[in-house]
């Protein structure tokens, strides 16, 4: 359970993060202090627009907190120089790719250019981690096959392979299971509970799967209109906060199933 | 956007006039509205048969046919592809308060003698100044392209006012200064400035001696001036004077046993562009006894040819006329080296025009070249024939230095 | 990597090609060399050539390397153009290049009847047309790199250059409307573009300029793999984006701006050589490509070259003419054959 010498990989103090335009500034979340440990697979969950997409791409520096910090390894995230925090974190995100006429060894390749040299050329440690990536994911058959062959589930677990390859300490998805079927759902979160363990690797992602993650996550993060919960799952559901997640009228969080039942 | 203008551009250019009278095109289309001046009596036109056609040799762009109260001035080709004749009555001032013309039978209805007259291309002037009414001249676009000495202390004195330049003819001058008459020339019969000069009743000739097809015809128009000014007379002794000794000139040229091999124009990039075998160019270098090298080929317009076949034929040539606008052999080495590997060029044997301007930077030829082919042709003879025309020198071509 | 074999028998295949391409392009022309005459020339001092001999070495020799530099650096331009915006209908003159260096010529040939005297001076330099669309080019590229700086989107930048191409290109209608004959003619001329115009030591600049171009694009080879996976990726793999996005842009606007500034702008081989490298060779991998656009742009060049002099024809056509009538189809044709768009 917890390993109070687990090293801490993600901290957040008093993260508050939203837009901010001319005129005004517009809050989406506040107080946000979570933890992420080394190995852990972390679930990021909550109703829609209720700010999931922001806090990730608050956390990859896509945009910027509105106040508040982010530690990585115990270093200010700001504190990073953008190739050393490629050696640190990496992505997995909807969305297409621009290019999908490369192969899959080539896309899987591209998660090593942080350490590869000017022109890109790959070390005989560079061509081994990746096969290792292709490996671990499964997808070593496919290996020479065009991006645009490859179905979507295909499609992921190749780009799951890439933020492998890439070597991270810290791996952040966002929405990684929209677009499969329920079978490569399972799969897919199964996949990445496998490789944080197999690995020692960070794994955050955020997910519509609340059943899903609850099932297979170590710490969920939980964001609700006041505020942002973290925990073991079996604690929140103790806690009750999967019952304030959502409107009553049409659904009910059931604590025996750990899922959300129709309500007659 | 740009493109329009372009192609328009390359037609004028490549259809009109070749290299040596490109000229600074301005499109004018005034058009001429009927003098209805009506009379209770009605006299009518007078019959054919007591007209006379005045003599022209070898111009074939106009005619003056000569009748009893009036005379008809016929314009047969303005520019290439023209599609009408147009036809203008020359008639006194009172001869024509007692005379009624059919709407439609003329393009216009000129008094003569013109007192104010615009013309619009700088070759018009010599022919105004030979007969002596250069005075009469009111207006004119682009005045820093006139070049002699005459006209220039007119327009310094304003006496000749400025009506515009390149695509713009400023219409309210024009009109402002009254003139009986202008005479335009067109390119292709489309033009601008239209509606304002149409109410005027400022009636509009038509001069076509760019299109004609040899030195001699070009300069026959001075026959068209005469009639505007009820000088044909003095224009026929005028003109008389230039083709005897045009043919003068061309007589002791044939005499010579040594025949020149010349060579013309100039490149674009690397396109040259030279007059093909038809042109009054090359005709005034087979008049002067001369090999040009591409006297053989035919066609309006200019040759452009591959810079590759005008070296392989002409880097031998013995002389160069008429390398574009370069003014120097240094400006024409600055335009490309391929020049200076031409044995003309070597021997400094390469002749234009461009260095003859009058005090604004008009270049002489293109004003009175055409006028006086007898003095042109004795420039290029004395050039390929040194050992004639002893005390004659050259007047518009000069060596490049 | 992949198939590294197959490639190497390709490239190997490509440069032959090309090579024979270039001997063709010496030997065709208006004029007919015997070949006795076209291997002499190489032995013979520049100023004892015979009229052949000079056509083939003082003509023919600088128009086809003309042609291999103009071609190859395009395409390159081009291929840049089009990873940086990840849009397949970019080339080189997106940034606003043509127009800019169309602004300086127009300026130099047009606009000197308003300077005055001072400017005919200048226009007796032969260098004025080249060093005139150079300041064009790179001002206008300043522009819109200024204004891009303050816009985080790469597609505003596109959309910046074309308005920029348009500002420009009615300055330049203003300028013609009030000149002369002689100088429309002048300024429509270059606009055709010409490869045949160079002389050897307007040719060392020309390399010198294109060389530097060069070595920025391979430096900007391997951003420019990453910039396949997206800008979001990029970043998260540690690009540079905004080093990177200069880099380009300066690669880019040496190699196009310095070609426009030479030769005047070339049509559509910018646009179409990344392309039919791409249907060619079937891969996304810039360190495959870029040599690839390099020797195809090359070979295109040359082909059409050698079209343009309309070999044994007195006459020749303008380079843009053939560009665009003989890239276009091809691409097309390609495209029908693979019947989808690689990129």
């Amino acid at each position: 359970m917890e390993n109070k010498n687990q090293h801490i990989i993600l901290k957040t103090e008093d993260l508050s993060i939203g837009y901010t335009s001319k005129k005004a500034k517009t809050i989406v979340a506040n107080n946000i202090n979570i933890e992420l440990k080394r190995g852990e697979l972390v679930g990021l969950i909550g109703a829609n627009g209720i700010g999931k997409s922001t806090l990730l791409r608050t956390l990859t520096q896509v945009q910027n907190p509105l106040s508040g910090s982010i530690h990585l390894n115990k270093k200010n995230v700001l504190d990073y120089n953008p190739l050393d925090l490629a050696k640190v974190m990496s992505l997995v995100l909807t969305g297409q790719i621009t290019s999908k006429n490369l192969s899959v060894l080539e896309l899987v390749a591209l998660g090593r250019q942080p350490y590869t040299n000017w022109v890109g050329n790959l070390s005989e440690n560079d061509i081994t981690v990746i096969n290792n990536a292709l490996l671990q994911t499964n997808i070593e058959a496919l290996k020479h096959r065009k991006c645009f062959e490859l179905s979507d589930g295909q499609l992921q677990k190749v780009m799951i392979a890439r933020a492998l390859a890439q070597d991270t300490d810290l791996i952040i998805l966002d929405e990684p299971t929209t677009h499969l079927d329920m079978y490569h759902k399972a799969y897919i979160l199964k996949l990445l509970q496998r490789l944080a363990k197999e690995t020692n690797k960070t794994i955050l992602f955020s997910s519509h799967e609340i059943d899903l993650a609850i099932q297979l996550c170590d710490n969920l993060i939980v964001m609700t209109n006041d505020v942002v919960i973290s925990g073991q799952p079996c604690n929140l559901i103790k806690k009750g906060v999967f019952e304030t997640l959502f409107p009553k009228d049409l659904i009910a969080f059931d604590e025996k199933t750990g899922s959300f039942r129709v309500k007659k | 956007m740009f493109n329009l203008i372009a192609k328009r551009l390359i037609n004028l250019i490549f259809e009109s006039l070749n290299l040596f009278n490109l000229k600074n095109f301005i499109l004018i289309f005034i058009l001429i509205s009927f003098f209805g001046c009506k009379k209770e009596q009605n006299i009518p036109e007078m019959p054919i048969n007591t007209t006379k056609k005045s003599n022209i040799a070898y111009a074939e762009g106009f005619s003056i046919t000569n009748g009893v109260n009036f005379n008809i001035l016929e314009i047969k080709n303005p520019w290439p592809k023209a599609e009408k004749n147009f036809k203008y009555v020359l008639i006194s001032a009172e001869s024509a308060a007692k005379t009624t013309f059919a709407d439609d039978a003329y393009d216009g209805i000129i008094i003569t003698p013109i007192e104010k007259i615009v013309v619009t291309s700088t070759t018009h002037i010599p022919a105004l100044e030979l007969l002596n009414v250069e005075k009469t001249l009111v207006g004119f676009p682009g005045t820093d392209y006139v070049s002699s000495k005459k006209t220039r202390a007119r327009i310094d004195s304003k006496l000749v006012r400025e009506l515009g330049k390149n695509e713009g003819l400023n219409t309210e001058v024009l009109l402002s200064i009254h003139p009986n008459l202008v005479v335009a020339f067109g390119v292709d019969g489309k033009s601008k400035s239209l509606q304002t000069i149409k109410n005027a009743n400022i009636p509009v000739v038509y001069n076509g001696d760019w299109v004609e097809n040899s030195p001699l015809a070009k300069a026959e128009w001075i026959k068209f001036f005469g009639a505007l000014y009820n000088k044909e007379q003095e224009a026929e002794t005028l003109f008389k004077q230039i083709e005897t000794d045009y043919n003068a000139a061309k007589k002791l040229a044939l005499n010579t046993k040594n025949k020149p091999t010349v060579l013309c124009g100039a490149m674009h990039k690397d396109i040259w562009y030279l007059p093909n075998g038809e042109s009054t160019e090359a005709q005034l270098l087979k008049d002067a006894n001369t090999n040009y090298l591409w006297s053989e080929t035919t066609g309006k317009g200019s040759l452009s040819l591959n810079f590759e076949v005008v070296f392989n034929k002409a880097r031998t040539a013995s002389l160069w006329f008429s390398p574009s606008y370069y003014t120097s052999l240094e400006a024409l080495e600055k335009g490309s080296k391929h020049y200076t590997a031409f044995d003309a060029f070597k021997n400094k044997k390469v002749y234009s025009f461009s260095n003859t301007t009058g005090k604004t930077g008009g270049v002489t030829y293109y004003e009175l070249g055409t006028a006086r082919p007898d003095l042109v042709l004795k420039d290029i003879i004395k050039i390929c024939h040194p050992e004639l025309l002893k005390n004659y020198e050259p007047y518009f071509f000069k060596p490049l230095l | 990597m992949v198939k590294t074999q197959s490639y190497k028998i390709t490239f190997t295949l490509l440069i032959l090609l090309a090579l024979i391409l270039f001997f063709i392009n010496l030997n065709l022309g208006s004029v007919n060399i015997t070949l006795k005459d076209f291997f002499s020339s190489f032995f013979t001092y520049e100023k004892n050539y015979s009229t052949p001999e000079y056509i083939i070495q003082s003509y023919r020799l600088p128009k086809a390397i003309t042609a291999v530099l103009v071609g190859s650096g395009l395409g390159i331009s081009g291929l840049l153009m089009q990873t940086m915006f990840r849009n397949p209908l970019a080339g080189p003159f997106v940034l606003g290049i043509t127009s800019g260096a169309s602004l300086g010529v127009a300026l130099v040939i047009m606009g000197a009847s308003l300077l005055g005297g001072f400017a005919t001076h200048f226009l007796m330099n032969e260098w004025s047309i080249v060093i005139a669309a150079s300041l064009g080019s790179f001002l206008v590229l300043l522009i819109v790199l200024i204004v891009s700086s303050k816009v985080r989107d790469t597609m505003a930048i596109l959309i910046i250059g074309l308005m920029f191409g348009s500002i420009t290109a009615a300055i330049v209608s203003v300028l013609a409307y009030f000149s002369s004959a002689e100088e429309l003619q002048q300024y429509i001329f270059w606009g055709f573009g010409s490869l045949g115009d160079l002389q050897w030591k307007e040719l060392k600049i020309f390399a010198i300029v294109y060389a530097i171009g060069l070595v920025f694009t391979i430096a900007a080879i391997k951003g420019l793999n990453t910039l396949l996976l997206g800008e979001n990726y990029a970043k998260s793999l540690g690009l540079n984006i905004k080093r990177n996005r200069i880099i380009i842009v300066i690669a880019a606007s040496l190699l196009a701006g310095t070609i426009t500034a030479f030769a005047g702008p070339i049509a559509f081989i910018g646009l179409a050589v990344p392309h039919l490298t791409r249907l060619l060779f079937n891969t996304s991998n810039h360190k495959i490509l870029l040599p690839a656009v390099f020797i195809l742009g090359a070979i295109i060049m040359l082909i059409c070259d050698s079209i343009a002099q309309l070999p044994n024809s007195d006459y020749t056509l303008p380079i843009n003419a053939i560009t665009s009538l003989v890239g276009a189809p091809v691409v097309i044709w390609l495209l029908v054959r693979k019947r989808k768009m690689m990129f």
